[in-house]
């Protein structure tokens, strides 16, 4: 019984510790400014205050992700990859990026990651 | 290995990957990427507390490879293995410590760690830690996700087992 009792405590830990990173990504002041990176290269680094409309192209061997930037919302529009999970994201959030694992092509906001932690 | 063992495990390497291809058919309920009930899970379970460990690693493994192979998305293999690697290492570890009445723990642990390993595999593609914000969303699912199998898991094993234990009565 006692097993059983610590198996129950350590899933219940884990599921308060994620709902606590949860909440804390979320609640993360998002700034205005987001981070177009590929293949771990900083490719945009764009105001969204100053930016009310912006369509981005990028390529990746041959294949073409469409970023569009409209009223402070960031979304992807168009991708060549089989899955279209990046399209699927929908808007950019603070907590989550837009990422296209297939092109290599991430999406964020520059607080965002690990980075927005240490600062 | 004995035939009887081999067939056995060819025919759940074959029930994992039917359940694993249906599973991909089943719109998303979340539209966050890596969120899913790995219901093929269960057939892993199962074999953790049936077979040894190199069987169980023989079947999870024909499994991953075979659907990557079947559902096209080859892309996805090295998520699945990776993923895949460290749910069965932490599932066999964990097999001592959790007897067949906390089957549900193992199967919430090794769907943790299903998704720790498939985000470590992302940040290493992208060479980038913004993925790790997907982390705690996943976390989340794979506690209720395992939770779900891990008692399919229970449930199944407890029938099949007691079914056995009634033949050899028989006999």
């Amino acid at each position: 019984m006692t097993g059983r009792k610590i198996f129950i405590l350590i899933t219940a830990g884990l599921l308060a510790v994620s709902a606590v990173w949860c909440v804390y990504l979320a609640m993360r002041p998002a700034g205005e400014e987001i981070v177009i990176s590929q293949d771990g290269k900083e490719l945009y680094r764009i105001d969204l205050s100053r930016t009310p409309y912006r369509t981005i192209e990028v390529e990746y061997k041959g294949r073409k992700n469409v970023i569009e930037i409209k009223d402070g919302e960031v979304r992807m529009t168009h991708a060549d990859c089989p899955d279209h999970i990046c399209i699927e994201t929908g808007k950019l959030r603070p907590d989550t990026p837009i990422v296209c694992l297939p092109n290599r092509l991430v999406i964020e906001y520059a607080g965002g990651g690990l980075d927005g932690t240490a600062r | 290995m004995k035939v009887n063992k081999l067939t056995k495990l060819g025919l759940l390497t074959c029930l994992a990957l039917i359940i694993f291809i249906v599973e991909l058919r089943l719109p998303d309920v979340v539209p966050v990427p890596g969120v899913k009930l790995g219901l093929a899970n269960i057939i892993t379970v199962y074999c953790i507390y049936t077979f040894t460990p190199a069987e169980t690693a023989m079947m999870l493994f024909s499994r991953i490879l075979l659907g990557a192979l079947f559902s096209g998305n080859l892309m996805a293999l090295w998520y699945s293995i990776a993923g895949g690697a460290l749910c069965f290492a932490g599932m066999v570890l964990l097999r001592r410590a959790a007897d067949e009445k906390n089957m549900w723990f193992l199967s919430v642990i090794g769907a943790v760690l299903h998704n720790i390993g498939q985000i470590t595999v992302a940040m290493i593609v992208l060479k980038s830690k913004a993925v790790l914000g997907y982390l705690p969303v996943l976390l989340i699912s794979g506690c209720i996700a395992g939770l779900f199998t891990g008692i399919c898991a229970q449930l199944v094993t407890g029938r099949l087992n007691s079914r056995r234990k009634n033949k050899s009565a028989e006999k």
